[in-house]
């Protein structure tokens, strides 16, 4: 098939000296192998490159057909020696025709390199595609047609790394176990390992049972029974696929089934131990892993130890964030442990039940940590007790720089030590109290804490029961703050204009 | 737990935007408090930015500061509302889910407050239910207890009620459950509701703030279109400044190519031209140098020989003056003599026009004196000459006779007389003898036409007259040719009668006429002409060789044509090649008569006195006459009585000797006497005694 198809591109060069006529017939002619004839014709004359090597024509029959046709398009009025096409056009115009076969690329120079990455199709397969091209158009146009919303941003603004990231979240949502081959993942693995850096699932499908539609009726306690069919809900494993990208950064996982509709069962949304601790082993494998993200996965505090356990020590992780699960003050106090041994900027708690205990000992982790940058506890219930021992903390604390303490039960107490942190900490740029029972009072004292702070750009105080004044007064000051940062900022250096922050798009999104 | 669970994504996602902006007061706002705020932060941002410019910020043109801070105020506005609206925008958005928050935690505390009061419930149900179970199960005992059928019947009755009303119990705490659990159901179906309603709030409000978005991008696009709009007519403009500036550039690059060219062929020409300036400049300056040297050491050899020179120049000065001063004296000293000479001469003068006065005076009576005396010696001459000639004529018969004698008395020989033509003439000879020009001329043009057999036979006497040096030919060539120049001399008319005439007399006449102008009146006078001519010649022709050698021997000839030479001095006159009269251009004959005639007037005026007296007597053919006098008696026979007196001298010799020796031997006789006395008479006086050696002793007196 190779052979037959170089050679009519080949014998374009001694027959394009001989009759500029009879280009578009080449390949049919060659195919005849008749050498000494003048004029054959091609079926299609303007686009010859196209012809598709030609119905074999070693028969005599063929030939007379050729001969037939060459008679009618000899006659051809469209026909036109413009359209000529260079010798290296066909070549190009070859070699992507050919490229799922014989890919040739790297042996080009750049310009025609271009024009056949310009003419592959998207749909070739990544075996072939994966480890030879670089272009990003290429990838992009793959992108293009696969996806109609994707994001080059989120994907460290490579279209290809997005390619293969999207993919490889294509396949592991609708990866079944028992049903789909793991193959298919693993397969991939060699021809992505590069450029995956991030993976970002937010649904694992369960197994399919076709016990469950026979279990009619309403089963409100799904919690007994998960326990009882837990070996069988267990999702894909995903400690092959995360060993073998060895560059992975950020895994974000959500444990549930998107779309369930009526077919809603509470084993849809089963974080077995099982998963836990393959996913353990898999993140405590990869050295590379920055972000961690695990939420809506209803990861109770033993399921949060064992991951919190393998990530003790981990080399790179800088984020965490279990938000959105079932997580306890063990679990808060498995992640103060961390916080002392990792070198954590970022974790997130929210939506957990966190209650006073487990805020103490986090309080007691920050109070000595140096690294961590971001804290969420949103929608928990540390009430008085954890914020007064969050504020202790933040009087030592030399790092954090956002803390969200909203929908946490808070009251005037925590007030008056957080004035107090207020008028100290010089690194707090953005508190939030929102959703707390702050009172009147607890608001005076903030207003007088905030009158000493100079650093702190977001205080979000909404709905805690503070008068409005006060509300208002700190306001101000947090907008004095902010111009003093912008000066801050402009100074050292120019156009860093905050008006420049992106609209609010991506919520939609 | 899911509806939390998707807001708790939207409350990230708006976390990431409450992260970013920094927002200020703005000026626009109702609260004067915060205008303030916003007034000062403006003025310091101002100071600020004046501040930086100040710093080294202005290169973004001191022109644009109007404009700048125009543009920075709506920026500063702009970006003031911006923060606003992102503020606003954000909190309008995030209040859903702080609303939503506080929904949650009330609702989790009415569901733990619920949930404590339905455990208590269930706790209570369960106490009482036990405690009937318990009461259920103790009648079980006291049943078995009882043996009676209607007993056990009544009590399994009793039983059966108290199962039934627990039973009962149960169940309505079941319903009671399961109500509330529909109820809770319908909470949340209430809470999708009213959180899908959120949902959608939060939807709306963030389409809302996408409005912006909107806006802002249809603000974008026109502005775009605005700016594309004036893009594309600057750009417009721009092309077709750049066009016109292209062809312009084109017209100013041609002439400048134009220009570059002529430049350089001017260039090239002015460089080579000064090129070879510089050569001929650097070889003037290698000259120059050479020179400059060599004058140099010129100078200095100068400069030495000066300094000695201006030394001996000092010395000689010293000298000079003394010498000066000495000549002073010697200048005062003659000064005084001349004047005193000036007067002697000045006397002496006077002495001598009164000597010249007198001498004139002297010499008009010696002239009258001498007139008296000419006539006097004309008659005296005359006298004499007769005299003389009478005597002359004596002495020729005289010597007739003694020739006669000798010869035919001492020889014997017969004689006879001599017949001369001067012997015949008695008186001086007269002036008629003297030539005219014209005759002379006539002689030379008629010995002329006889030219060839007389050539050599000419008689000599005709030729006595010429001058030695000139050959008739050359004369009559040179008159021929002064007659054929000089027509203007002769009058008109006469050249009329001349036509008829023959050739000679025609040139005879001719001449005549000219020689009567050119005041040519004796036959020196023509000759002189012809001499004149000839040397005339000589001087001014170019010195060929042939007329050098011809003028020559006539100029060394010259002074002795004055010498009245003999004929033996004539014979090589003769033979001497006659000058070609052709050598004299005809051209420059009047030349010669002009330089002739102004020569011989001058001559003529000097020689006047002398010519009158010559003009009274001329003696040439005196001296002839009185010559062929004394030749009366030719050669031979003189001859003849030379050496006839020869022999008689001879013998005439020894007789005188004879004579003179004896006169001579009486004489030294008598001398010897005379001695002798002499002697005796010095011998005799006294002297000679006192004398130590007396003369008388080395004398011998000689005896006689």
């Amino acid at each position: 098939m190779e052979e037959t198809q170089i050679t009519p591109s080949l014998s374009v060069r001694s027959w394009s000296s001989i009759s500029t006529q009879d280009q578009s017939s080449i390949s049919t002619q060659d195919q005849s192998s008749t050498a000494g004839q003048a004029s054959s014709t091609g079926p299609q004359p303007s686009k010859p490159s196209v012809i598709p090597p030609p119905v074999k024509s070693k028969g005599p029959s063929s030939g007379a057909g050729v001969r037939r046709m060459r008679r009618i398009i000899a006659e051809d009025a469209e026909w036109s020696v413009a359209i000529v096409p260079l010798l290296t056009e066909l070549c190009i115009q070859h070699i992507v025709k050919n490229f799922q076969n014989n890919p040739i690329l790297k042996q080009l120079p750049p310009e025609h390199q271009k024009k056949v990455l310009n003419h592959l199709s998207p749909d070739l397969p990544l075996a072939v595609t994966a480890n030879l091209i670089e272009d990003e158009s290429y990838w992009r146009r793959c992108c293009m047609q696969r996806w109609p919303v994707c994001h080059m941003d989120e994907h460290g603004g490579s279209w290809k790394r997005t390619f293969f990231e999207l993919h490889l979240e294509n396949l592991l949502k609708h990866f079944i176990p028992s049903t789909t081959d793991p193959e298919v993942i693993l397969n991939l693995l060699p021809l992505c390992r590069n450029y995956v850096h991030t993976i970002r699932v937010d649904q694992f499908l369960p197994p399919v049972h076709l016990p469950p539609p026979l279990r009619g009726g309403d089963q409100s306690d799904s919690g007994s029974e998960g326990e009882m069919e837990e070996p069988a809900t267990d999702h894909y494993q995903l400690g092959d696929l995360v060993a073998g990208l060895s560059h992975l950064e950020e895994l974000d996982l959500v444990y549930g089934v998107k779309d369930c509709g009526m077919n809603f069962e509470w084993n849809l949304f089963l974080f077995t131990y099982r998963d836990c601790h393959s996913l353990a082993a898999a993140v405590k494998a990869c050295h590379t892993l920055k972000i961690f993200r695990l939420t809506r996965s209803k990861v109770d505090d033993d399921k949060a130890r064992i991951l919190i356990c393998s990530l003790l020590d981990h080399a790179a992780l800088e984020e965490l964030d279990l938000s959105h699960n079932l997580i306890g003050d063990r679990g808060a106090r498995a992640a103060a442990k961390l916080l002392g041994h990792s070198r954590l900027r970022v974790l997130n708690l929210a939506n957990n039940q966190v209650r006073a205990p487990g805020a103490q000992s986090l309080a007691h982790a920050l109070a000595h940590n140096s690294d961590l940058v971001s804290l969420n506890l949103r929608l928990n219930c540390i009430e008085d007790e954890g914020g007064q021992a969050l504020a202790h903390a933040l009087q030592t604390n030399k790092c954090l720089t956002t803390l969200h303490l909203g929908g946490n039960e808070l009251s005037e107490p925590t007030a008056t030590l957080l004035s107090q942190v207020l008028s100290i900490n010089t690194t707090l740029t953005s508190i939030n109290l929102s959703c707390n029972r702050i009172g009147p009072d607890g608001g005076k004292q903030l207003l007088e804490g905030m009158s000493d702070n100079k650093t702190l750009l977001e205080f979000d105080l909404r709905l805690s029961d503070i008068a409005q004044e006060s509300e208002y007064l700190i306001g101000q000051a947090l907008c004095a703050n902010r111009e003093a940062a912008r000066q801050r900022a402009l100074s050292p250096s120019h156009f860093m204009s905050p008006a420049t922050a992106k609209g609010p798009e991506n919520p939609v999104g | 737990m899911n509806p939390p669970g998707s807001l708790g994504v939207l409350e990230e996602k708006e976390e990431e935007h409450l992260a970013t902006p920094v927002i200020g007061p703005s000026i626009h706002s109702d609260n004067p408090q915060e205008r303030i705020q916003a007034r000062r932060l403006r003025i310091a941002a101002r100071l600020e930015a004046r501040r930086r410019e100040a710093l080294g910020e202005y290169l973004d043109g001191k022109e644009s500061e109007e404009d700048q801070s125009k543009s920075y105020k709506q920026k500063e506005e702009s970006r003031l509302k911006l923060a606003k609206l992102l503020l606003c925008g954000t909190e309008l958005v995030t209040n859903i889910q702080v609303a939503a928050d506080i929904r949650e935690i009330h609702r989790r505390v009415e569901e733990e407050e619920i949930k404590r009061q339905r455990l208590e419930k269930l706790e209570n149900e369960v106490k009482t239910s036990q405690d009937k179970f318990e009461e259920i199960t103790m009648k079980w005992e006291e049943g078995k207890q009882k043996r009676i059928p209607q007993e056990l019947w009544e009590m399994l009755n009793a039983q059966q009620v108290h199962c039934a009303g627990l039973i009962e119990d149960k169940n309505k705490l079941i319903s009671e459950l399961q109500q509330e659990l529909k109820a809770k159901d319908d909470q949340y179906v209430k809470d999708l509701k009213k959180q899908s309603g959120d949902i959608c709030l939060l939807l709306e409000r963030m389409e809302e703030q996408k409005a912006f978005e909107v806006e802002r991008e249809e603000l974008l696009t026109n502005n775009k279109k605005k700016w594309e709009q004036a893009l594309q007519a600057h750009n417009a403009k721009e092309l077709e400044y750049l066009m016109n500036r292209i062809k312009k550039v084109e017209d100013h690059e041609k002439q400048l190519n134009k220009q570059r060219i002529w430049d350089c062929e001017e260039y090239n020409t002015i460089k080579i031209k000064l090129e070879q300036d510089v050569q001929i400049l650097e070889q003037q300056l290698q000259q120059m140098k050479a020179t400059y040297q060599l004058n140099q050491e010129k100078l200095e050899y100068n400069f030495q020989v000066l300094k000695k020179r201006d030394e001996e120049s000092t010395v000689i000065k010293s000298q000079q003056k003394r010498k000066i001063n000495c000549l002073h004296d010697v200048l005062n000293n003659l000064r005084s003599k001349y004047n005193k000479q000036v007067k002697q001469f000045q006397e002496e003068n006077q002495s001598l026009t009164s000597d010249y006065k007198r001498l004139v005076m002297q010499f008009k009576e010696m002239q009258k004196a001498m007139r008296h005396f000419a006539l006097i010696d004309d008659k005296q001459f005359r006298e004499i000459w007769l005299m003389n000639e009478e005597e002359v004529k004596d002495l020729i018969s005289r010597a007739f006779d003694v020739d006669r004698i000798i010869h035919t008395h001492h020889l014997g020989l017969p004689w006879t007389a001599p017949d001369f033509w001067f012997l015949k003439n008695v008186g001086p000879i007269s002036q008629q003898q003297q030539k005219s020009p014209t005759q002379i001329l006539e002689e030379v043009l008629m010995e002329a036409e006889e030219e060839g057999a007389e050539e050599a036979a000419s008689e000599p006497e005709s030729y006595l007259d010429l001058p030695k040096q000139v050959s008739a030919k050359t004369t009559r060539k040179i008159l021929m040719l002064l007659c054929d120049e000089s027509g203007f001399l002769v009058e008109s008319k006469l050249l009329s009668l001349l036509l008829p005439l023959d050739k000679s007399e025609c040139y005879l006449l001719k001449l005549d006429a000219i020689f009567s102008a050119l005041g040519i009146e004796s036959e020196d006078d023509l000759y002189k002409l012809v001499n004149f001519f000839l040397k005339y010649q000589a001087h001014h022709s170019p010195p060929s060789q042939e007329r050098t050698s011809l003028v020559s021997p006539l100029e060394k000839l010259d002074p002795q044509g004055e010498k009245e030479g003999s004929l033996v001095d004539r014979e090589p006159q003769e033979k001497q090649p006659p000058p070609s009269p052709r050598l004299i251009h005809p051209n420059d004959v009047l030349k010669i008569l002009e330089a002739f005639v102004t020569g011989l007037r001058k001559p003529r005026d000097f020689r006047a006195p002398v010519k009158l007296l010559k003009v009274v007597r001329d003696d040439s053919k005196d001296s002839a006459y009185w010559k062929a006098l004394t030749t009366v008696i030719p050669a031979t026979t003189l001859n003849l009585w030379d050496a006839l007196y020869t022999a008689l001298e001879k013998y005439h010799l020894v007789l005188t000797q004879r004579a003179e020796l004896l006169i001579e031997n009486s004489s030294l006789e008598r001398q010897n006497t005379e001695l002798q006395q002499l002697l005796q008479q010095y011998l005799d006086s006294k002297i000679n005694s006192e004398l130590q050696v007396p003369p008388t002793q080395v004398f011998r007196v000689p005896t006689k």
